[in-house]
């Protein structure tokens, strides 16, 4: 076993163990988001030492060697994401190979006719398909689109290419267009295929790539590879090259897209907070070389991206987290993962190395029960699509008037034009003041449902959704509850309570434990202020935390020498609404009294 | 009719006993050869039986690995077309074959039986492959390793008995996984068959009036039993497979059922055993050389056996399917 995770293994303390006993009998009385903030909080520190030690899984690198090493290399992230980890230079970095959340065993596909079954494009008219809109009514569409910046952070498939692709039969009744159907069926390219030398352990788990650096190190704005992030270079000052109206510039290969670190899937969204990010990237860079003059190009480059990087992992796990999961005990959790508890006498007793006491920044780096990477299983419970409308109010800050846009329109090649004819600030006050789509079952937007992209077949990318999961070998939804600690369901009606819903998943499924993953997660019943499910939590649980404690520079370099003392502060100081107030003042009564930003912002 | 057995926390077994029940199970999708080794203490306690069939590295034993798993299809095939010239190997494992002919014929035999089959065995891989009681007894080790006895399952490992066999066994099989299936687990059915072969030789002029294919159809043996798990509740014709429930396949109580040598193999699943060629063929020859009279060199012996043995001619794959 442990060879096959490259040698790591969790090691639990004599606390931990005692908790995991004593929580497995509280649980059996009282589910984790029932019970006193304090205490859940702590539970959810027991589920994450469980997940740790069960649900980290390698799957081999992928990759034979890391780029080469030179002196200095050491001091800020290199692009492709190699040498976080001095002693696994491979680890994490792009094109290595996403990991798993499950013993390898569990994660194989159906075989056969079953792959297909029940038909993914069934499921998308049937259950997925929006009839009409469902608000998320305690968040405004920055966070629909934060997540998206955040997921262009951590992973990609990569795009898929043509051949061997899957074939999905069509009802009479189905309007799928004549001219894409192949044999009367819907087409679905594969993903990417992992070309490299499999190791003899894997068994049937199928491997995938990510393009991307796995870290948490703000790859979306810099590039996961040396060239890509010459090309977003200005090549003074280290600063990232912007048009003289201060926005991002046309990738001179998708026009109408920004050229940034990582941009596929793009709309004004993804723009929006790009834009704001690469200005914070560029004022981090004047006040750095106001600080220390003698510094080239390269040297205030890599600091401001420490720098920026970091706060956005600190706004991610303190506002945007809690934004979503409106519950004390989260709340609690995820400030504690960043800054410890607000207890001396705890901090005290439990010692400076402590996580929990004093937050993950500056901790020890541990990798756990396996090398970090990304998971598979991670990129299945981030399949957040119903977040997107398929139409916003687009509004002015001056004159407080409104136009209905469709999503459509503001995506792809139409996203520049879009940007230039409403404004930056327009569309960012917009964002604020419109809610992003509630993440449940009938609330996939439609212009996804039959969605054309550059380069690719008409897409539904529901029906990929769903298939995705399937094609990687991702446990569907009974077995992944199990998987990550919960009980396994019995019927449908345990699942969900949205009326019909379980008739519906009946009819087209016949036995709960078919049931795919996606379907599952939008159908259950959320905790108390939950903005999605349980069953995903419990990844993210794990995952969220693990990006942080397994990355040397938010734990054992999250200090002075590599960040410089004003970039601790920095960090320490800002949060999304004093990143807005400096780059688009003109935000202030918008953002008035705001206590997270990604909360709906005032109407003016 | 399947067997099933439930209690919570304990145990959650299905055994699976008729032939089109055998089949449709090891054909369905769900239904693994990996133990996930949920679903009670039983189940905990097989899967982790079973997971020291790796090597250091955790590379898995062939019988094993999952259906889908792509180097064991890659090794199946290979190992399959090296064993599907059969002639030449039989040729090769003569001396063995002598060997156990005279047991068949005498009931006695210079060194154990288990010997004789273990090297047999050993040198479909490995021309020069000696076995010896010590590697033998390695591979009873792991057979009684896999036997249902706690408590010898428990003083097996406890003594350090389980990792010296499983040492030994890969250190023969020169890191060849087929090889040391082979060697340690699989060779018990032959051993099986040729005591069959004997006790069938003993009485009155069976040796001399009972043709090698039909010698053959009366001895092969398969597996007491293979074990698989339910990943998911699944129903497979009548049989319901609960979530997580160990499946238990009783291949020979099934083949008792259907009487077609190719069953005791698989012949014609997708983990059909490699060696359902040569398998058959070698006891044929075996019995055939417990025909043959006393006296001549073991030269001449298997000229006699590869120009008269009716399965060496009829290729045995075809008689097998
Ligand atoms: C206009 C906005 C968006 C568009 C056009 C879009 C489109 C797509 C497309 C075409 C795919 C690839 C499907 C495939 O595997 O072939 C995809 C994957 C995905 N999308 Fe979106 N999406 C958008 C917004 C979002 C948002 C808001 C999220 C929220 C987290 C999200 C999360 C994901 C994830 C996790 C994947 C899987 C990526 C992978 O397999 O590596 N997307 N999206
Ligand atoms: C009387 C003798 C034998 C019988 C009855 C027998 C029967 C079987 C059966 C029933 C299986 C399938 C097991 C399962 O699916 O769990 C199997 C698999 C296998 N057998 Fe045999 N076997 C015999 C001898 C041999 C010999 C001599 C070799 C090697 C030379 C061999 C090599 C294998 C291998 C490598 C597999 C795994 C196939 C795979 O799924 O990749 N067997 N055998």
């Amino acid at each position: 076993m442990s060879r096959r995770n490259d040698g790591f293994e969790f090691h639990a303390g004599l606390l931990q163990r005692l908790l995991d006993i004593v929580y497995r009998v509280i649980n059996f009385f009282e589910r984790w988001d029932r019970l006193p903030t304090l205490l859940a909080a702590v539970n959810l520190g027991v589920f994450r030492d469980r997940l740790r030690a069960h649900n980290l899984h390698h799957t081999g690198y992928g990759i034979g060697t890391s780029s080469d090493w030179s002196a200095g290399r050491e001091r800020w992230r290199s692009p492709d994401g190699s040498f976080n980890s001095l002693d696994h230079p491979r680890m994490g970095m792009a094109g290595s190979r996403f990991g798993r959340n499950f013993p390898l065993p569990e994660c194989v596909p159906d075989s056969g006719d079953e792959l297909l079954d029940p038909s993914p494009r069934e499921i998308s008219q049937k259950l997925l398909a929006r009839r009409t809109f469902i608000p998320a009514t305690k968040l405004n569409l920055l966070a629909a689109a934060w997540i998206q910046f955040e997921t262009h952070n951590w992973f990609s498939h990569g795009l898929p290419e043509p051949g061997n692709e899957f074939k999905i039969p069509l009802q009479p009744d189905d309007d799928w267009p004549e001219r894409q159907r192949v044999d009367g069926c819907m087409q679905i390219r594969r993903t990417l295929a992992d070309t490299t030398p499999r190791e003899t352990w894997l068994g049937a788990t199928p491997t995938f790539r990510n393009t991307n650096s796995h870290w948490w190190d703000a790859g979306q704005i810099y590039g996961s590879s040396h060239s890509r992030q010459a090309d977003i270079r200005s090549g003074t000052d280290g600063k990232i090259a912007v048009g003289p109206d201060g926005m991002l510039l046309e990738d001179p290969t998708h026009l109408g897209v920004d050229l940034t670190g990582f941009n596929d899937n793009w709309w004004v969204g993804l723009s929006l907070l790009h834009n704001l990010f690469v200005r914070e990237h560029n004022v981090l860079c004047d006040a750095l070389k106001e600080r220390y003059p003698a510094w080239h190009d390269e040297e205030l480059f890599q600091r401001a991206r420490l720098i920026n990087a970091a706060l956005i992992a600190k706004i991610h796990t303190i506002e945007w987290t809690p934004g979503i999961l409106g519950h004390p005990a989260l709340d609690f959790a995820m400030h504690a993962n960043w800054s410890g508890v607000p207890y001396r006498v705890m901090r005290a007793v439990l010692g400076k190395d402590n996580e929990a006491a004093h937050g993950i920044p500056g901790s020890p780096t541990d990798q756990h029960s396996a090398p970090y990477a990304m998971t598979e299983e991670f990129t299945s419970v981030y399949r957040l699509h119903p977040l997107l409308p398929d139409e916003m109010n687009v509004r002015r800050l001056d004159t407080g008037k409104q136009v209905c846009c469709e999503l459509v329109n503001m995506q792809g090649k139409s996203t520049r034009r879009f940007m230039e004819e409403h404004g930056f600030t327009n569309l960012l006050y917009s964002f604020g003041t419109n809610h992003p789509g509630a993440i449940r079952l009938h609330n996939f937007p439609n212009f996804l449902r039959r969605f054309e992209k550059v380069g690719q077949p008409l897409l539904d990318v529901a029906a990929i959704d769903i298939i995705r999961d399937r094609e990687r070998g991702v446990p569907r939804y009974n077995r992944f509850r199990e998987l990550v600690g919960k009980r396994r369901v019995e019927t449908f009606d345990e699942i969900t309570s949205i009326p019909g819903a379980a008739d519906k998943m009946r009819a087209i499924y016949k036995h709960v434990d078919r049931v795919d993953l996606l379907v599952g997660l939008l159908a259950e019943d959320l905790p108390e202020g939950f903005g999605f499910s349980d069953t995903a939590f419990r990844i993210f649980i794990l995952m969220a935390t693990r990006r942080l404690k397994s990355d040397r520079f938010f734990t054992d370099d999250y200090r002075p020498e590599i960040y410089t003392d004003f970039g601790l502060d920095w960090i320490n100081n800002n949060n999304m609404k004093s990143v807005l107030l400096r780059h688009v003042p003109q935000l202030g009564p918008a953002l008035e009294g705001a206590k997270n930003c990604f909360a709906p912002w005032n109407v003016l | 009719m399947a067997f099933t057995i439930t209690i919570p926390g304990i145990i959650r077994l299905v055994v699976v006993r008729t032939p089109d029940e055998v089949l449709a199970v090891n054909d369905a999708s769900m239904v693994e050869r990996s133990l996930s080794g949920r679903g009670g203490l039983v189940n905990r306690s097989v899967a982790a039986k079973l997971a020291v069939f790796r090597t250091p590295d955790g590379d898995i034993w062939p019988a094993f690995r999952d259906r889908l798993d792509p180097l064991r299809v890659a090794h199946q095939a290979a190992l399959e077309a090296a064993l599907s010239d059969v002639r030449p190997l039989l040729r090769r494992i003569a001396p063995e074959i002598a060997e156990l002919g005279g047991y068949v014929r005498d009931g006695a035999a210079d060194r154990s039986l288990g010997v004789i089959v273990q090297q047999a065995v050993g040198r479909l891989f490995f021309a020069n492959y000696t076995a010896s009681e010590k590697s033998y007894y390695a591979a009873r080790t792991l057979q009684t390793w896999l036997s249902p006895w706690p408590l010898r399952a428990f003083w097996i490992r406890r003594s350090g008995a389980l990792q010296a066999s499983l040492d030994r066994i890969m250190d023969l099989s020169r890191g060849d996984m087929a090889c040391a299936h082979a060697t340690a687990l699989a060779m018990d059915n032959i051993v099986r068959s040729i005591k069959l072969m004997r006790r069938l030789a003993r009485h009155g002029d069976n040796l001399a009036k009972i043709e090698p294919l039909d010698a053959l159809a009366q001895t092969l043996r398969a597996p007491t039993r293979v074990v698989r798990e339910a990943r998911d509740e699944r129903h497979v014709g009548p049989v319901r497979l609960r979530a997580r429930s160990l499946v238990l396949l009783a291949v020979e109580s099934a083949r008792r059922q259907r009487p077609d040598p190719g069953f005791a193999l698989f012949a014609s699943a997708w983990n059909r055993c490699p060696a359902h060629g040569v398998v058959p063929a070698l006891l044929a020859d075996v019995w055939q050389a417990a025909r043959a009279d006393t006296g001549g060199s073991p030269e001449q012996r298997r000229d006699l056996q590869t120009d008269q043995i009716p399965v060496s001619k009829n290729p045995p794959t075809a008689a097998i399917r």
